[in-house]
């Protein structure tokens, strides 16, 4: 090794050593510097606003939000929203309610236990309804001796201990199998299905097979002619040339009402799951940034953007309510 | 950053500089010392949780219940994420070990420089690739080609994730398999040509018996990271835990259950929160003592030439 | 394995039924085949994504017959002849036509650090304020020859912690107080100051040395700010702010010139410059022609447009920019917290530790730890990183900050065990040298140790970050934005990586999103990767040609 090369290496040493130290301390005082984020610079009519706005919370609440945030985000380009799906429950436990997260989504009304939690640190949740989703139960296309079924019938199928065959079920449906498909204990479209659909909470079978991924429900029903599934209705929509959905009743059959999203903004579809938003007071009180997006989301919840998604909008009745609660926090 | 010249001066000279001395020198023990930091509070992550579990589960329902259904019934059995951790390691060491094995073999005994120069990068890339892509690949390509050739996979199956798996853990076991070979002192393969001994003899009757020690410990090694793997069984291997895996189902490992867990929508603060953290404590004791196991084999049975 | 043995125990080596050929030779091509079954089974998958993100097919054929004629044949007859003749020219041409393409990317990284991080005027006022403090540390060097202990370290922190930190709500930094003062110097002339002004003693200080000449130096550096200030006026006509343009071409230029340069000067392979310019002529005249036959491209979905925007719920608008930046900052962290922790440690256990004593089994305890937690799955560490601070530092879930120093923790081992590889490498008798000449352990470390084991460090180092930028489970856990619409501002709000983002967009429900935008993200993930990958290669196989 000669002399230069050595000089040479010293020099990069102390070169990388003092860059890594500035840039250590940059780091620093860029977060000390901006460690809030909930400085929002409001100019007089309020129009333009900065920040930041976190929104956690399921992952079914999730695909609205993100269409919301991205329209937002075209008018407020100098907002900085992230949106993350935590699952509603993951979202309460380790970000909202800790007050790391300014809106969090849930697929279900948010617990006492969450609720008490929350206040415990000071973050007060207020409750949104912004869209539902249709749950849709789907059959595979050659099953053409069902076009419509009832919650008992469906209770009969998905409670444990539940209906093997489809003759079980109806007498004059096919004495074959049923191939049942769902999603996971853990989604909040198990929760509502179990809940309203098959009885009491916590009442499911547990022998059907059971994905994370809705599109593998409708492989799978698309797969077998004795299939049966159940899923959110944005994923029919996207393959409603694989599967058949079926009508559904919640009393007598005849009564059967088609998914679609005309009939469950109507409120005729009875298994239409209600999606809210938990925003936090606080930030709607604080945060310019998070009152704007928000009452942009409300506006925005009855229109195509959520039809879009496969989603249910909401009805014009709901937008206003929402509309009139948000100003009513917003002047708390 | 000081530039003094290197102007003579003997060590201990005076008080400043060795004050300065043991200054820097507790720095840098501080700096190792924080590895020690970092597993303690690892541990202590893991168990405050973990007992919070416990309190609410038994411990012996848990490390025996043969049903994982924290929202169905509450039933908190760890065993069938066991057996499925268990089912994605043996399935990926199939793919890994063989191939592995052989790959150092090759390289150690049989590829000349210039081979080797494009094959040990060419399987470095392997180790860079992020597991998420491959757990993407196993999905999005490996899946449908099994289907294609007519192996019954759904969706989201074992098979496809182990093969990711066992591809990804490919690198370490050869590389540390082709250290532990080319350690072997050239005198021994010598001993063994002059004994009128073939490549191929002395490579499988005296370069690996040499070397197993290392290549054993590689092989734990490499299964313990399969084990641990979690981004390639949560994209590639489904969600719904059997106690008796098949391989074209789908299944749960522990690691993709921890991350179902932390991403659902289950309510904090209940039992099936804590089960996260019960299930990290349990897969990080198995971890931490495969690695332990792989150290102890390494040191215990390496044989020492001079 | 076990019964080949026990044959070794009764009997001689072949004295069997004689040398059997044909067992060998199916072993090695067994063992062979074995290895090149994983290759290539990667690289068939690898290729299918690309060719996903890319869809070739849907392109003109006259755009691929174009591109055949203009740059595939030309470069394969070229490479044939290498392959044939001239090996050393054509590593010569590759590396000669890889440098640009590579600088760019780097160059890319820093732009887009410019845009959304630092301002230009905080670049500007930190490299200003740097170079006063660099400047006191220097006269106090120079003023007291006879410090007293540990004012030499003290001054220096000091001056460094004053220029750019300050104290906070006490004094300013110097670097706050040059951003704030009324400075009327447009951005690109700041960049000409901060950033053309160092390339070019940098570059300067490469072609003094490699040509002996002081002059020389001077010459190059001279031109390397002209570059800049050509930059500056060739902006508007390509459209590119002037500022981000001088940074772009000459971190491009500056490298590849220093390269060609010293080609050029020793006459050693110069028919492999032949490569990089058949490459990027035939890549142009190819553009050229495309354009005015009006061929049309492939319809990728890697594109500018994907490399430029945000997520969308439209595939066809959808873009990883966001995320691309918040790796590239996470890497910073990391790059700034792991490292010097990393090596930091590396040297004791190499270099101070004891090896016997009460010491010593603590020490040899470290060691066998640090071991064990490169083995911890990453979930595991998620688990940390929530605890340790999201739950008790009570830092901003999914931030910059904790996504980096939870990756940069579980990176640690990896940047201590590499490390001590390279620093055990340095031959004892250097060592020894700097002690005979009375260096204490101390300088003995740093003038002799770092500075020989530093490539064998960046290596390892760098196939660590590499790790990092992949590293998808424990951004899940710390809570890691999956979407986020713009870059994060600062270091502590939440921010998407791109393996969080690609892991989004698998949930998707459209196929376009699961095949093409999902496509797309894995090759801008893996070109990061690679390439990081590659720059570590080189610089070992420099470090490996040269000892």
């Amino acid at each position: 090794m000669t002399e230069s090369g050595f000089l040479s290496r010293r020099a990069f040493l102390a070169g990388t050593g003092a860059t890594g130290a500035a840039a250590l301390a940059g780091c620093i005082g860029e977060t000390g510097g901006s460690g809030d984020d909930g400085s929002a610079e409001t100019t007089e009519g309020g129009q333009s606003v900065s920040g930041g706005i976190t929104i956690t919370g399921s992952s079914t609440v999730y695909p609205v939000s993100v269409a919301m945030a991205e329209e937002f985000e075209k008018a407020n380009s100098e907002v900085d929203i992230s949106v993350d799906p935590t699952g509603t429950g993951g979202g309460f436990e380790n970000h909202f309610c800790p007050g790391n997260s300014d809106i969090n989504g849930a697929s279900r009304p948010i617990t006492d236990a969450e609720e008490e939690n929350c206040n415990e640190n000071g973050v007060d949740p207020r409750q949104f309804q912004v869209a539902s989703d249709a749950l849709t139960v789907v059959v595979n296309k050659d099953a053409t001796w069902v076009d419509s079924i009832t919650f008992e019938e469906l209770a009969q199928i998905w409670r444990p201990d539940g209906a093997q065959q489809w003759s079980d079920v109806r007498d004059d449906w096919p004495d074959k199998p049923l191939e049942l498909y769902g999603p996971a204990s853990t989604s909040g479209t198990f929760d509502w299905f179990t809940e309203n659909v098959v009885g009491e909470a916590g009442s499911h079978r547990s022998d059907y097979e059971a994905t994370e991924d809705d599109n593998n429900i409708v492989a799978g029903v698309e797969g077998s002619p004795n299939a049966m599934g159940y899923l959110g209705f944005a994923y029919y929509q996207e393959n409603s040339d694989r599967v058949k959905a079926v009508s559904v009743a919640e009393g007598d059959a005849s009564n059967a009402v088609e998914p679609t999203l005309e009939n469950a903004k109507s409120g005729d579809y009875p298994m239409a799951r209600p999606l809210f938003v938990y925003p936090a007071a606080g930030s709607i009180q604080e945060k310019d940034q998070v009152y704007e997006f928000l009452k942009f989301y409300i506006e925005q919840s009855e229109t195509d953007i959520v039809t879009e998604i496969g989603y249910v909008p909401a009805s014009a009745d709901l937008r206003d309510d929402n509309l009139e609660t948000l100003e009513e926090i917003r002047n708390e | 950053m000081s530039e003094e010249p290197a102007r003579p001066a003997f060590a201990g000279e005076n008080r400043t500089r060795s004050a300065k001395e043991s200054a820097i020198k507790w720095f840098l023990f501080v700096c190792a010392a924080l590895s020690v930091f970092v597993t303690l509070a690892i541990v202590a992550t893991l168990l405050f949780d973990a007992i919070e579990f416990f309190t609410r589960v038994s411990p012996l329902a848990f490390f025996t219940g043969t049903n994982w259904s924290p929202k169905i019934g509450e039933a908190f059995g760890v065993l069938p994420l066991v057996t499925n951790t268990l089912a994605v390691t043996a399935l990926s060491a199939l793919v890994a070990i063989p191939v592995g094995t052989a790959s150092a073999a090759y390289l150690s005994e049989y590829a000349s420089d210039q081979v080797r120069s494009v094959l040990k990068p060419a399987l470095e890339v392997l180790a860079g690739i992020p597991t998420v892509v491959y757990g993407l690949f196993a999905l999005v390509y490996v899946t449908p080609a099994l289907q294609a050739v007519g192996i019954p996979v759904g969706t989201f199956n074992l098979l496809s994730a182990s093969i990711m798996v066992g591809v990804m853990i490919i690198p370490m076991v050869s590389s540390l398999s082709e250290d532990a070979m080319s350690a072997v002192p050239d005198s021994l393969r010598q001993g063994a040509y002059g004994l009128g001994a073939t490549k191929f003899e002395v490579t499988t009757t005296v370069v690996v018996p040499a070397a197993v020690s290392g290549i054993f410990s590689s092989f734990i090694l490499a299964l313990s990271r399969a084990i641990g793997e979690t981004m390639i069984v949560v994209v590639a291997a489904g969600m719904s835990p059997q106690l008796v895996p098949s391989p074209f189902g789908s299944i749960q490992p522990m690691t993709s259950a921890m991350v179902q867990l932390a991403t659902s929508d289950l309510a904090g603060g209940t039992a099936a929160y804590y089960a996260l953290f019960a299930i990290g404590l349990t897969l990080f004791v198995i971890t931490f003592s495969m690695n332990v196991a792989s150290n102890w084999v390494a040191s215990r049975y390496r044989e020492e030439y001079e | 394995m076990a019964t080949e043995r026990s044959t070794r125990d009764g009997s001689w080596y072949g004295d069997g039924e004689g040398v059997n050929q044909l067992r060998g030779q199916l072993f090695k091509w067994g063992c062979l085949g074995a290895m090149l079954f994983g290759i290539v089974m990667v690289f068939v998958l690898l290729a299918y994504v690309a060719i996903d993100a890319i869809r070739p097919l849907t392109a003109d054929p006259g755009w691929h017959l174009t591109f055949f004629l203009t740059l595939v044949a030309p470069t394969s007859a070229l490479l044939g002849y290498y392959g044939l003749r001239d090996r050393r020219s054509g590593l010569v041409g590759a590396i000669a036509t890889a440098l640009p393409a590579f600088c760019l990317l780097v160059g890319a990284g820093i732009s887009l650090l410019l845009v959304d991080v630092f301002r230009p005027i905080e670049w500007f006022g930190t490299a200003v304020a740097l170079v006063v403090a660099v400047g006191v540390v220097y006269v106090h060097r120079r003023l007291r020859t006879e410090p007293a202990a540990f004012e030499r370290p003290i001054v220096t922190v000091g001056a460094l912690v004053l220029a750019v930190v300050g104290v906070p709500g006490v004094v300013p930094s110097l670097s706050q107080l040059f951003r704030n003062a009324p400075i009327a110097l447009n951005p690109a002339t700041m960049l000409l100051y901060s950033f053309a002004v160092p390339v070019a003693i940098l570059t300067g200080l490469a072609i003094a040395r490699r040509r002996e000449s002081r002059r020389d130096g001077l010459i190059a550096a001279a031109l390397t700010v002209v570059g800049g200030v050509l930059a500056v006026i060739a902006a508007p006509a390509v459209g590119i702010d002037d500022y981000l343009l001088i940074v772009l071409s000459l971190s491009i230029a500056a490298p590849t010139a220093v390269y060609v340069e010293g080609v050029v000067r020793e006459r050693d392979h110069l028919v492999g410059l032949a490569l990089p310019i058949v490459a990027y002529v035939g890549t142009f005249l190819g553009a050229a022609l495309v354009e005015a036959y009006g061929f049309a491209g492939p319809e990728a979905w890697l594109d500018w447009q994907f490399l430029t925007s945000a997520h969308s719920r439209f595939p066809q608008e959808a873009g990883i920019y966001p995320a691309l930046v918040g790796s590239i900052m996470m890497m910073l962290v990391i790059v700034v917290s792991a490292f010097p922790v990393g090596v930091a440690a590396a040297v004791y256990l190499e270099e101070y530790a004891p090896d016997s004593g009460t010491v010593g089994r603590v020490v040899g305890l470290i060691e066998m730890n640090i071991a064990n937690l490169a083995g911890v799955p990453s979930v595991v560490y998620g688990l940390l990183g929530l605890a340790l601070f999201i739950r008790y530092a009570d830092m901003n879930t999914g931030s910059v900050i904790v996504g980096g120093l939870t990756v940069g923790l579980l990176i640690l081992p990896i940047v201590i065990i590499s490390s001590q590889e390279a620093i055990r490498a340095v031959p004892n008798s250097m060592r020894q040298a700097s002690y005979g000449m009375g260096a204490t352990k101390w300088q003995t470390v740093r003038n002799v140790v770092l500075p020989e084991s530093i490539p064998g460090i960046l290596t390892g180092t760098i196939l660590a970050f590499g790790r990092a930028i992949g590293e998808t489970a424990p951004l899940l856990m710390i809570g890691a934005a999956a979407v986020v619409f713009s870059p994060p501002g600062s270091f502590a709000e939440k921010f998407s990586a791109m393996p969080r983002q690609i892991f989004a967009w698998s949930h998707e429900p459209s196929a376009e999103f699961r095949y093409g935008v999902l496509a797309a993200g894995v090759v801008t993930l893996l070109v990061v990767l690679l390439s990081m990958n590659a720059a570590a290669i080189l610089i070992r196989n420099r470090y490996q040609r040269r000892s």
